[in-house]
Formats: C-alpha cells, structure tokens, sequence
C-alpha cells in the first residue's frame, strides 16, 4: 500500500499525499495519458470510458471525461482546462474559482511523492478568515447532529 | 445543493462566534437572551450572527415575536460537510485506483 497522509489546511481546501513505488515518469504518463488515466480515474463503482476522455495537455487545452456510475448508470462530466503544465513535475486544471494541482516529486529510489492540492467550490472573502480546524468543527457538529433527533 | 447556496453556508460558518452558535444550539433550541448569555457580546450583535446563520439555513427560527428561540437546522450543515467529504473521498479512491494502476504496469516484478 502507498503511504497515505491526508492534510486539510482549511475547509475550502484538501490536500492529499501520496507516495507510490513507481518511477516519476510512470506517475506522469498515468495523469497524461487517456488510456492510463481511464484506467484509474473515479471512485470505485466508477468506469471512465476511454472514448469520452478529452486531453490536450497544454495550458488551454481541454481536459474532459465523462465517468459513469457501474451500478445505476449515473453520469458525472468533468469539463476544464489545463493551467500549467510541466512535464514531469506539475500538472494544474480548473477555472479561477476552483483549481486543482498535483505535482511529481523523484524521490531518487523508483519511487514518487504525489501531492494533490485542491481549491474546493467558492471564492468568498469570509473564507479568508476562516480558522484551521472548520472541518473539525463540521465532524463535532455532525456528531452532536447524528446524536439527536431533528425536527 | 448549489454552489452559491454552499458559499453562503461556508461564509455563516467561518465565524467561530457563529459556530459556537451552531455548538450550542446542536443542544436544544434557546432564545437570542439564552444565547446571549455566554459571550461578552450585545443582543442586537447575537441577533445578527443569527440572522445571517438564518439565511445560511443553518437554523430555523421560531415566529413567536418576543422569543423567538432558534434550533438547529442540519441539512444546509449536513450537505455542506457532506459535499467536501463526497470530494475528498473521489480523489482518496482514484488515487487508489491509481496505485493499483501503477502496481500492475510492474508486473511481472522487476526486482523479484
């Protein structure tokens, strides 16, 4: 199994690492690649079939897919655009309000470090000042939520 | 849920005071008076955080004019938390699915 470390520096925001024993240009090609990408892409239960995966991986190019749910047939597209990207270190998708990065780091022993940084849904000032700790408060209130009847 | 519809929840609970709020409430419905009662802060100042908890739909308040207490409302909360975890867990799979990916381009095994 890849290490697994999940840090979510606010609610807005989810970052997650991974460590895989796999050299970087493999992890690369994996993100790259449509036939790889639909390989993996999605929750489990989730097919990308390879026909609808769009990639021009250029900044501006379209990256597109459409992933459907094995069990009822559910449809979830996923239309944007590369921002940057830099073979083989960093690719980033997604408009000005919810953007979307991962990047490649070579270890130097086969393996690679994958860190996934997401700006999650909304850009509002408030958010600014949003306190560390406001998903925490979401699993508290969730909790005392679950624990008692609602009207 | 739509996407405005979350920031407006995001913005109502990125303030601890309205979050304590929330805490508080996620015990028993209370008036702005009972709410009051904790921080060092005026009624009119709690009637706003709740106002804004209010058009969040965070919570619900009662009609009655003079006390209209304020319980907990937990589908705007509960749909928010709800949409981060549905997100997170999308890329925690994928990047599963992503190993396995990679574990198979490495059959057989190069060093075994």
């Amino acid at each position: 199994m890849p290490d697994l470390e999940i840090d979510e520096p606010g609610a807005r925001e989810i970052e997650i690492t991974r460590i895989y024993d796999a050299p970087r240009e493999l992890v690369w090609r994996a993100w790259t690649e449509p036939a790889r990408l639909a390989c993996w892409w999605g929750k489990r239960g989730w097919s990308t079939p390879l026909a609808s995966v769009t990639m021009d991986v250029r900044p501006g190019g379209r990256f597109a897919l459409m992933s459907v749910c094995d069990a009822d047939g559910t449809l979830m597209p996923m239309d944007t655009v590369y921002r940057e990207v830099v073979e083989p270190s960093l690719l980033s998708w997604g408009a000005d309000d919810r953007v979307a990065t991962v990047t490649f780091l070579d270890l130097g022993d086969g393996r690679t470090e994958m860190r996934f940084h997401a700006v999650v849904v909304v850009s509002d000032e408030a958010f600014a000042n949003a306190p560390v700790g406001l998903a925490s408060a979401f699993d508290r209130l969730g909790e005392q939520l679950a624990s008692m009847d609602l009207p | 849920m739509a996407v405005d519809e979350l920031s407006v929840t995001f913005a109502a609970l990125a303030d601890p005071t309205r979050r304590a709020i929330l805490a508080r409430l996620a015990g028993g419905e209370a008036t702005v008076n009972e709410l009051a009662a904790p921080f060092a802060m005026s009624l009119q100042a709690v009637s706003k955080h709740l106002k804004v908890l209010e058009r969040a739909g965070l919570i619900v308040r009662g009609r009655s004019a003079q006390l209209r207490p304020s319980r907990l409302h937990g589908a705007a909360l509960g749909e928010a938390a709800g949409w981060l975890e549905e997100y997170r867990e999308f890329w925690d799979e994928s990047f599963d699915r992503l190993g396995e990916h990679l574990r198979e381009l490495d059959e057989p095994p190069r060093n075994a």
